[in-house]
């Protein structure tokens, strides 16, 4: 290896470094000024577990992350679902609506979030339905589609199929080769999807400001409003606890990480 | 008549398989025209109706495109295009080093530099644009600390302005660029580079030569995940931005959310913005076909 060389490697680090500080730097202050004991953005000014204490006070914080887990559990577990069903049909590289099915998979995936907002808030006025838990429902589930059909579809694109003709060699029942050889096999791909789909769904924000009504707000509508009313006291120590969440996710989920990012 | 029989068989399977496929994927289609794509059929049919301050009046008019043609928006939309430009060039700039640097790297640390990148990727995005407000503020951290190495005598106002919006928008959507960076640069064949140099090609050029048209499609792919989103964005001008500059997400999200409320202003706008991506993606999918093309020929 020659000096040149060395230095361009060196530079590559340097910038890696910078861009590391870049994105922990922010977050690692949140964590550390969620014990400070002031009421506003300033010093330090003291070490305090009292905004800890204060969560556990607020009932819309309390009725906003039940909220926020049953829309993400069960938009999961539909969006999921469907997914499957659908990776399943679109296997068959002969089928006759395989065209608009990618079209319609893949174009919600290039336009803007505002944009789905927009529609489905203008939808849900246009039918005069009442917005609240099941309209959210409704966009999440729509949201993660899309993306729960690739992940799983990229996987089965992958398969080894010689265990599936293994077990048609063998003689065994087609519905025997589904669950006992298929599926297994798929699982990896379908626990990815899921995972993807439930952090999405948490995350979500604009999709869920236009399609939620009055009185029902998902994790991120709380903190926004929170923050929009200048009661910033309990944000730092509340987006503390989901960035320990989020940690805790990426620690149990390291086999499927790769599912996740090649599908990307 | 064997043969015949068999092919009788063949088709018979083919038509089966064919109608399970479309049992299968039947739901997923029905509910994707039901809340994708009649959605934005209302959109356009809202974009020729009055505004009422609630609601919608239906009569027919033509004033919400008429005001956008007379250009009263073309603030808001140029912000966002300038902010979605700005954003994938910082992106591509500091990603692809970064992507580099992971994909270079020894296989077991690979995985473990990863994990940094996906971190921020996965932490739920208000909070990454709200630990700014705290980190940038007048009275924040960087400030205090700027201040107290007597670097600056006042504090630094950066929240609340356009550089804010740019620079956040940086921060929440640079793994976006560097993950489908990283995926392209994993696979590269890093023999080729060596070949290269040791045919007498220096690094640069060899970098020009073959890695980065190699990565071309990282790049692609990275660009439409990050400049599509934030030619969007409402949630990080509305937190970190300022309200003289509005973005086009902004306007949007006033003209259905705000009292008086003007959803044919809302829908119109929003068509104009689906306009603005389906060109890009357009010519997006041109240059990458000709990238294919040109790609096929090379190795021809």
């Amino acid at each position: 290896m020659n000096k040149r060389t060395k230095m361009y490697k060196g530079m590559n680090l340097t910038i890696f470094t910078l861009v590391m500080v870049f994105l922990y730097v922010p977050i690692l202050i949140l964590m550390i000024y969620s014990f400070n004991d002031a009421k506003i953005i300033t010093g330090w000014k003291g070490f305090t577990f009292k905004y800890y204490m204060e969560l556990r006070k607020s009932e819309a914080l309390k009725a906003a992350f039940w909220n926020t887990m049953l829309i993400a559990l069960l938009s999961t577990f539909i969006s999921t679902t469907l997914g499957v069903l659908a990776a399943l049909g679109l296997e068959n590289k002969s089928f006759s609506g395989r065209k608009v099915m990618q079209g319609l998979i893949y174009v919600p995936l290039v336009i803007p979030d505002i944009l789905m907002g927009v529609s489905l808030a203008l939808l849900f006025n246009f039918t005069k339905a009442n917005t609240g838990m099941f309209t959210v429902l409704i966009a999440h589930i729509t949201f993660c589609l899309s993306y729960t059909i690739i992940v799983i579809q990229s996987r089965l694109e992958g398969f080894d199929y010689s265990l599936v003709e293994a077990a048609q060699d063998l003689g065994a029942k087609p519905s025997y080769i589904f669950w006992k050889v298929k599926f297994p096999l798929m699982m990896p791909g379908i626990i990815a999807a899921a995972l993807l789909a439930f952090t999405l769904s948490i995350d979500d924000f604009i999709i869920t400001f236009f399609t939620s009504g009055r009185g029902f707000d998902t994790l991120p509508i709380y903190v926004e409003g929170t923050i929009r009313r200048g009661t910033i006291t309990t944000i730092n120590s509340l987006s503390t606890l989901m960035i320990a969440f989020t940690l805790f996710l990426v620690a149990i989920t390291k086999r499927v990480r790769k599912i996740m990012i090649s599908a990307l | 008549m064997h043969k015949e029989r068999q092919q009788h068989i063949a088709e018979k399977a083919a038509h089966h398989k064919n109608i399970s496929s479309w049992l299968l994927t039947l739901p997923s289609l029905i509910w994707l025209s039901i809340f994708f794509l009649i959605p934005y059929f209302i959109v356009v049919l809202y974009s020729f109706l009055t505004p009422g301050t609630l609601d919608v009046k239906f009569e027919v008019s033509l004033d919400s495109y008429r005001q956008i043609f007379d250009g009263v928006y073309y603030k808001p939309f140029l912000n966002s295009f300038l902010l979605a430009i700005y954003t994938t060039i910082i992106c591509v700039l500091l990603g692809y080093p970064v992507a580099y640097f992971i994909a270079r790297a020894r296989e077991k640390v690979r995985n473990t530099l990863l994990i940094f990148i996906i971190i921020p990727f996965w932490t739920n995005l208000i909070i990454r644009i709200f630990s700014w407000r705290i980190f940038l503020a007048y009275n924040g951290v960087m400030n205090n600390l700027l201040t107290n190495m007597g670097l600056i005598s006042q504090p630094l106002e950066i929240i609340r302005t356009d550089w804010a919006v740019i620079l956040v928008t940086v921060y929440v959507y640079l793994p976006y660029m560097i993950l489908p960076l990283y995926s392209t640069l994993e696979k590269l064949d890093f023999t080729l580079l060596q070949a290269a140099m040791d045919l007498g090609a220096n690094e640069v050029k060899a970098f020009f030569s073959i890695t980065l048209p190699l990565s071309l499609e990282g790049i692609f792919a990275g660009t439409l995940l990050v400049f599509i989103p934030s030619l969007g964005s409402y949630l990080i001008p509305q937190l970190v931005g300022n309200q003289k500059s509005l973005y086009i997400g902004q306007v949007i999200t006033y003209k259905i959310k705000n009292i008086p409320r003007n959803w044919p202003m809302a829908s119109a706008l929003s068509l104009i913005l689906l306009l603005l991506v389906a060109v890009l993606l357009l010519i997006m999918y041109y240059l990458f076909k000709r990238h294919q093309r040109s790609k096929r020929r090379r190795y021809e």
